[in-house]
């Protein structure tokens, strides 16, 4: 106790020498934690926009949607005995052709006359939608050509343009892969004769439920009173599941972004209370010599540590909620909903908890040095620093502050896995950077003898005693590394939507062509000049209920793989395997097999549920639940962008249900447009999809991801960089003197000037070299197996950073430089 | 003449105003002679040997040691000046501490471009008692051992001038007693023109001439 107070009387004090040294730390704090607490506000404001207006983005309480046929009277009537209101929306793809034959592809939503149940449906000019009628997105409108009281056609249906849709209450901002949105009557639904059997079309019902009803009570009494059925049943508790899971996912990867700089920060508070601390070795020396003893003197330092720590969590804490506003204002277009700013206690606990064990981590070891050393060695250690290490008890707690970061990290992870691979590849890289030094050190104390002085001056600065060689390979290096890392990451995505696919992918998707189209959808659409490629299978919608009699809520996949237990799958049938077929395990079924239904099955999701041949997949086929044994496995290329099918059937059970085809066309781009108006002019119920269109929201919403990636990761950058100019700071009291005491001896400017140049042209190659090979270490990681796709080395985007480094690097060192050479000598030289 | 000063002023601007630091300076020194320089403190004395040095300008007069006019002088084109016509003992040593003892010797020989520039920075802390400490960071050494790695930073090119700030001012008695012994037969080998600045009658005495410095001006000239 006697010890604490006064420590606390002697750190008032010492805090009266000013902050000079630790504001760095307070920078470094402050710029992570605002990082962290920016994401996490972010995200819990989208989630909680999510879950405030449930009702209204789910369209009811509860919805019940169903891609299988329209739901039964039945059901129904056990909705209207319950008191709910009911509103029907049915949304399939069309195209949507104007009256001189221009032609998209839309999302049409048939309303009812009780749509929306919630919020309002905003019309240009105001008003409702009357029977008759057609209201588009802008964007259709404007690539159509289309004014108000055109007609336009919808399947065989003429409907006349109402206006534009302004704000749609149930739309939670999805990337709009595959078309605009067009909005029509119910009314009007069965004149466009797009409702055919097997057709992609989803009924929906939504349902205002009584008030005081309990909507989870009524979900489940539903499932209970209608088993069996493949219906997905949602609340407005959890309206929007799918953009929880993607906002939880964008969010885990920004939040490991910030965890870097964050990282990165870290170092700067270690070397930040380094020099701090050597700065007060005289203090410290004079305190030991009256007698203090060693927990007096590290409790003081510890305290004003603590206490500016905390200054810099509260700055950040402050300055990443402003960031919040910022950032929400930017995104606005690719945020789902409009976020819910508000400080979130749990949010800013977990930032401010971040920022505190990271202070600790980084600034325990150097203040148990300071403890360690006696009096007398202080006074050297600006020329030899002491080998001291803290004693043990310090070595603990440092390891265990680490430990719960690294925790921390784990713990709150969206993916445990990949986090820990992010902490183990942060911890290599860090180790590696170490090495770095060490090399580097090592190599230029062996051509310490190198004939040219400039060169030789420049080789000693980097390995002489005290020399911040590591310090500046690591604060430069672990941000490059991020950056190249990400650089990498969305250079390989470009790549593989922008110069593999077209050669690969085929021109258009056509969906919904009926059984009796077939043919002549086969033989017209190869007689289309330009048509190279027709391609056509059987689709069926399967919903995956069961695995190995497992209900599929209950089934345990890894994470990357519990997409295909969500939501309907394509299913389709084949007597033999389709072309490109990759069998890595099992026996393809005999061609006129009839027995039992057998399926095969994707490779990769095999072995993320754990299953294998001889397995059960139950699905759920109109209604009808099958279950499916697995023959083979296949390896899928999904890249390649042709028709692929999780799921693929032994003919037989599944040749008798209702269903469509799907086809690919491949053919010229010149001649595109007149395939896809040929084509959808022969077959007005059959929706084209051009995957260059597709394509190109693809790499538009990648670009937006890219963005928000790079944004954060130059917060890394930016950490690095006041490191690295603190780093550079730190030893310009040194430089000057040197520089001043080598013109005294007779160096011109220029010979200095080349010293430095090859202290820092080395430094900075260095760091840009190990970045460049760590970087890629962790994106081919990430391509590889968070994302399951094929790893390309791009050298060039590599070049450009170990570039960028080093021009940094020389940048900071010779701003430096030309400072100490601009110093006079005389007033340094003098006596004292 | 080696040193040929006439007028020299120095002003120098600081927050008060402006300081006159150097009021009319007149000096001539030939080659080989030995000066002390005394004075009290904030008389001048170091301020002139920085404008001797050329590592500062003067504001006024004019100034050539050993033939160049350093007023007309580049910074770049003084440092080569230095290089090779000047040898400095300071009182701080100065030494850089991020080089062993050879290296800060070998320096001066470096920047000249000497491929015999170890070797003879070898000999020279030999010669300076130091042989055994050729491999030593400045931190690892004695006051009396630095000042004497300076002196042999000085005087390694063999410079015809060689300028000394109270070299033994940091050192205890006895070991600034050898440090000058070693100064001044250096200097007696190398028949090297001496300015000496030092508080010590003693030392001053040892020059044949003595310039006694007051208020910014010499107000004595002569033999001590």
């Amino acid at each position: 106790m006697r010890t604490l107070a006064l420590a606390l009387r002697f750190a008032r004090r010492d805090l009266r020498g000013g902050l000079t040294g630790l504001r760095i730390v307070l920078a470094c704090l402050a710029l992570g934690v605002a990082a962290i607490t920016a994401v996490g506000t972010l995200r819990a404001g989208v989630k909680a926009g999510i879950a405030a207006d449930g009702a209204r983005i789910l369209g009811g309480d509860v919805e019940v949607a169903s891609q299988q046929g329209p739901l039964p009277e039945a059901a129904l009537d056990w909705f209207a005995a319950r008191g709910a209101r009911l509103s029907q929306v049915t949304t399939l793809r069309a195209m949507a052709v104007a009256p001189d034959g221009e032609r998209t592809l839309v999302e049409l939503k048939a309303v009812d006359a009780a749509y929306p149940l919630f919020g309002e449906l905003v019309l240009a000019p105001p008003g409702r939608l009357a029977p008759g009628e057609i209201a588009l997105e802008r964007v259709v409108a404007d690539r159509l050509g289309l004014r108000a009281g055109d007609l336009v056609r919808i399947g065989e249906a003429r409907l006349r343009l109402r206006g534009l849709i302004l704000a749609e209450p149930d739309k939670v901002t999805s990337p709009a892969l595959l078309g605009p949105r067009a909005m029509i009557a119910m009314a009007d639904l069965p004149s466009t004769a797009l409702i055919q059997p097997g057709s992609l079309v989803t009924f929906e019902y939504r349902l205002a439920l009584p008030e005081g009803a309990d909507r989870r009570a009524f979900a489940a009494a539903l499932r209970e009173a209608f088993p069996q059925n493949g219906w997905r049943i949602r609340t407005a508790d959890a309206a929007a599941p799918a953009v929880n899971r993607f906002v939880d996912r964008a969010a885990f990867f920004l939040t490991l972004a910030s965890l870097t700089a964050l990282l990165v920060g870290g170092i700067g508070v270690a070397t930040g209370v380094r020099s701090w601390l050597d700065q007060r070795a005289r203090t410290i020396a004079t305190l030991r010599c009256l007698g203090a003893a060693s927990g007096v003197i590290f409790a003081t330092y510890l305290l004003q540590v603590v206490a500016l720590a905390a200054l810099g969590i509260g700055i950040g804490l402050a300055a990443g909620f402003a960031l919040t506003a910022a950032g929400a204002a930017a995104l606005a277009d690719a945020l789902p909903v409009p976020p819910r700013l508000a400080l979130y206690p749990e949010v800013l606990g977990l930032a401010a908890l971040y920022g505190l064990l990271t202070a600790l981590a980084f600034a325990l070891w150097p203040l148990g040095r300071a403890m360690e050393i006696p009096g007398a060695a202080l006074f050297r250690d600006a020329v030899r620093p002491a080998r001291a290490r803290p004693r043990g008890l310090l070595l603990a707690a440092t390891a265990a502050a680490g430990a719960a970061l690294a925790a921390l990290v784990v713990g709150t992870a969206e993916n445990r896995a990949f986090a820990l691979a992010f902490v183990g590849g942060a911890l290599v890289t860090l180790a590696l950077f170490r090495l770095g030094a060490l090399a580097l050190m090592g190599l230029a104390r062996r051509f310490r003898a190198a004939r040219r002085p400039a060169l030789r001056l420049g080789l000693a600065n980097l390995h002489r005693p005290g020399a911040p060689t590591p310090l500046i390979l690591v604060s430069l290096g672990i941000g490059l590394t991020t950056l190249a890392a990400i650089a990498l990451i969305e250079g390989n995505l470009r790549r593989q939507i922008a110069e593999q696919l077209p050669e690969a992918a085929p021109s258009f998707y056509f969906i919904d062509i009926q059984s009796d189209q077939a043919r002549d959808f086969d033989r017209i659409a190869a007689a289309q000049p330009g048509v190279t490629e027709v391609k056509r299978v059987p689709s069926l919608r399967a919903r995956i209920v069961a695995v190995n009699g497992v209900p599929a809520e209950e089934v345990r996949t890894t994470p990357e793989t519990a997409w295909a237990l969500r939501g309907d799958r394509g299913l389709t049938y084949a007597a033999t395997p389709p072309e490109g077929t990759r069998i890595v395990a099992g026996q393809w079924w005999p061609p006129d097999y009839r027995g039992e239904p057998l399926v095969s099955f994707d490779a990769n999701l095999a072995r993320g549920w754990g299953v294998g041949i001889g397995d059960t997949i139950t699905v759920n086929v109109l209604g009808r639940d099958i279950p499916l044994r697995i023959a083979n496995l296949r390896d899928i290329a999904w890249r390649g962008l042709g028709l692929n099918f999780v799921l693929v059937a032994s003919p037989g059970l599944l040749e008798a249900a209702p269903h469509t085809h799907i086809a690919t066309v491949r053919s010229d781009v010149a001649r595109e447009g007149a395939v896809l108006r040929a084509i959808s002019e022969a077959f007005p119920n059959v929706s084209g999809i051009r995957v260059r269109d597709a394509l190109e929201q693809v790499a538009a919403l990648l670009a937006r991801i890219g963005t928000a990636l790079s944004a954060t990761a130059s917060l890394t950058l930016a950490a690095g960089a006041l490191v690295l100019a603190g780093a550079v700071a730190a030893g310009q009291r040194r430089r000057v003197r040197d520089a001043v005491v080598l013109k005294t001896v007779g160096a011109t400017r220029a010979q200095i000037r080349r010293a430095f140049l090859v202290e820092f042209g080395l430094l900075g190659a260095m760091a840009g070299v190990i970045a460049a090979a760590a970087g890629t270490a962790a994106a081919w990681g990430v391509v590889r197996f968070i994302m399951g796709a094929d790893w390309t080395f791009l050298p060039g985007t590599l070049a450009i950073t170990v570039l960028a480094c080093t021009a940094l690097t020389l940048a900071f060192g010779y701003a430096g430089t030309a400072l100490a050479l601009r110093a006079r000598p005389a007033p340094l030289l003098r006596n004292e | 003449m080696l040193i040929l000063a006439t007028d020299l002023h120095l002003k120098v601007r600081a927050e008060a105003g402006e300081i006159n630091i150097l009021r009319g300076v007149d000096l001539a020194v030939r080659g080989g002679e030995a000066v002390g320089i005394v004075g009290p403190s904030g008389s001048g004395k170091t301020s002139l040997l920085m404008l001797l040095a050329g590592l500062d300008r003067p504001t006024g007069g004019t100034l050539s040691v050993a033939g160049h006019d350093l007023t007309r002088m580049d910074e770049d084109a003084l440092a080569v000046f230095r290089r090779r016509h000047v040898g400095i003992v300071f009182q701080a040593f100065h030494l850089v501490p991020t080089m062993t003892a050879i290296e800060n010797v070998a320096v001066p020989l470096e920047f000249a471009g000497r491929a015999d520039a170890f070797d003879r920075a070898e000999a020279a802390l030999r010669s300076v008692g130091l042989g055994h400490r050729l491999t030593h960071y400045p931190g690892q050494l004695s006051g009396g051992e630095q000042q004497r790695v300076a002196l042999a930073r000085a005087f390694v090119a063999e410079p015809p001038l060689l300028l000394a700030d109270e070299p033994t001012g940091n050192l205890d008695r006895a070991t600034g007693a050898q440090v000058m012994d070693l100064l001044f037969g250096l200097r007696e080998r190398f028949g090297t023109t001496l300015l000496l600045i030092t508080h010590d009658p003693l030392l001053a005495a040892r020059c044949q001439r003595q310039v006694r410095m007051e208020d910014g001006r010499i107000v004595a000239d002569g033999a001590p």
